[in-house]
């Protein structure tokens, strides 16, 4: 299965960069992440409850980054499962681009998906990992721009802030960088997560 | 593969049901047909600590005409709805639909608020409630509140349901006498969820189409209305440029996300011939019969 995608991030790319690469930033901005830990400086581990449609499983997941080029770009290695539920393993590539209007988020992953989330079938794979997608950037805006992003936003039953210790903006910066690429696993994460929910569909 | 171990509850009527909601929150699920969740927790891809049973709750059943709006009870089968001549007189878009709703086992058990609530995105029921401009009554046991069909679903899966509330029903304004339907879905096989599927509504007045609903399911992570297509229709009649023109237009409103099996743009290609198909029904039937 392969997952592409873009997203353009009004914030300049260092700071885009380091929140990638906080896991407390990206606590916030996974949907239904519960715990992030970190292994090693590049090297982190996940527990997130997955909730979409039928599916409702906590998966726990290792992520990995290698070939880093900060703040540029790095891949992230992933593998997680969910017991019974499922498995997946998988790569992904995240480039960050400086543009005019701020940073554009690059990612193109490739997984692998098994047990009984692979048998199903991928009737809603790639919708569900665009709205997982979707529903992380829209976090990591309102966490990097909280006074642009203020905007009413349809209460998602999957934003986790509110019982989460609150991540100030500023402490984006304070973390640096040694995390960076964590984020993005986690983003490759969240992707793949998602891609396995939606395999759960198709009754 | 057998469930986890779930506690059981039978509510009795909606305050019980809704308040045993509020208390357990994400940890209970509702139990109307089971059709889709008790695969689901056969196949252990949720544990929920309490299945809470509303089939006994009276409030939720049965297909009537009150105030001069059709209302489909969240509990009706869609056997029921395949079946009933009420429907089939004021609302023959239900009736027309029904049949390609999954097989005759599961339409015998599986409810018409099931899968309104569920939301699957290839669901004919979402579609059809908006296309036939249907409104839900969302109940907490205690208030009431109304919400368009067309308002209701959010995004992928995602509804307006809060905490603690149920879909008690879905009321339908009756069609006036020139309102017509016809439905339509391509599925590799006959009872698979659709690869994309089509609700249609609209007034034939003097050959000419008026008000049109043109619905999409299977296209999006929610129906979607194609309203481009149904501008280029209004008015028309239905004639070969004017559909071209619809179909042409159908990308203004549709971008379909492709699964294993269909590319996004081979769903957008489906959903045009569909609606070739579809729309001269509107014409040459009596209330979409």
């Amino acid at each position: 299965m392969d997952l592409t995608g873009e997203q353009l991030i009004a914030a300049p790319r260092q700071r885009v960069w380091e929140a990638l690469n906080d896991p407390q930033i990206l606590a916030l901005c996974i949907p239904g992440c519960e715990e992030v830990v970190r292994l090693s400086d590049t090297a982190f581990e996940a527990k997130v409850l997955m909730k979409i449609g039928p599916l409702r499983a906590r998966f726990s997941g290792r992520v990995e980054m290698s070939d880093i080029h900060a703040p540029a770009s790095c891949t992230l290695l992933f593998e997680g499962g969910a017991g019974s539920v499922g498995m997946a393993h998988g790569q992904s590539r995240v480039t960050l681009d400086e543009e005019p209007e701020g940073t554009r988020l690059r990612y193109a992953a490739e997984a692998a998906i098994g047990g009984k989330l692979g048998q199903i079938g991928g009737r809603l794979i790639d919708a569900s990992a665009k709205k997982m997608a979707g529903d992380f950037f829209g976090a990591l805006e309102r966490q990097l721009n909280p006074q642009a992003a203020t905007a009413p936003e349809p209460a998602k039953a999957s934003a986790p802030a509110v019982t989460r210790p609150a991540a100030v903006p500023g402490a984006v910066f304070a973390a640096g960088w040694s995390g960076e690429l964590q984020r993005l696993f986690w983003l490759a994460l969240g992707l793949v997560l998602g891609a396995l929910a939606a395999r759960g569909l198709p009754f | 593969m057998k469930s986890a171990p779930f506690a059981y509850r039978r509510a009795q009527n909606l305050a019980e049901a809704s308040a045993l909601l509020r208390e357990y929150g994400d940890d209970a699920r509702l139990l109307a047909g089971g059709q889709t969740l008790l695969a689901t927790l056969a196949m252990r891809l949720s544990e929920p600590a309490l299945l809470i049973d509303i089939n006994e709750v009276a409030e939720l059943k049965g297909v009537a005409i009150e105030e001069g709006k059709l209302r489909v009870g969240a509990l009706v089968r869609h056997v029921e709805i395949e079946r009933s001549e009420l429907i089939a007189r004021h609302l023959p878009l239900l009736s027309l639909a029904a049949p390609h709703v999954a097989h005759a086992a599961i339409r015998n058990r599986g409810t018409f608020g099931g899968s309104i609530a569920f939301a699957d995105p290839a669901a004919e029921w979402p579609a059809c409630a908006v296309a036939a401009d249907g409104v839900l009554v969302l109940s907490d046991g205690d208030a009431t509140r109304r919400v368009k069909a067309s308002d209701f679903f959010i995004d992928l899966y995602q509804t307006d349901l809060r905490r603690g509330e149920l879909i008690a029903a879905v009321e339908f304004p009756l069609p006036g006498p020139s309102r017509r339907f016809a439905f339509a879905e391509l599925s590799r096989r006959h009872g698979d969820y659709a690869i994309v599927g089509l609700a249609l509504a609209g007034d034939v007045v003097n050959g000419k189409l008026a008000d049109m609903r043109i619905v999409y399911f299977g296209a999006g992570n929610i129906p979607v209305r194609a309203f481009a297509a149904e501008a280029a229709l209004e008015g028309t009649q239905g004639d070969a440029a004017a559909l071209a023109e619809a179909v042409k237009r159908l990308p203004e409103n549709l971008a379909p996300t492709g699964d294993l099996t269909t590319s996004g743009e081979t769903k957008l290609h489906l959903a045009g011939v569909l609606l070739r198909r579809t729309l001269p029904s509107l014409f040459n039937n009596e209330r979409g019969r």
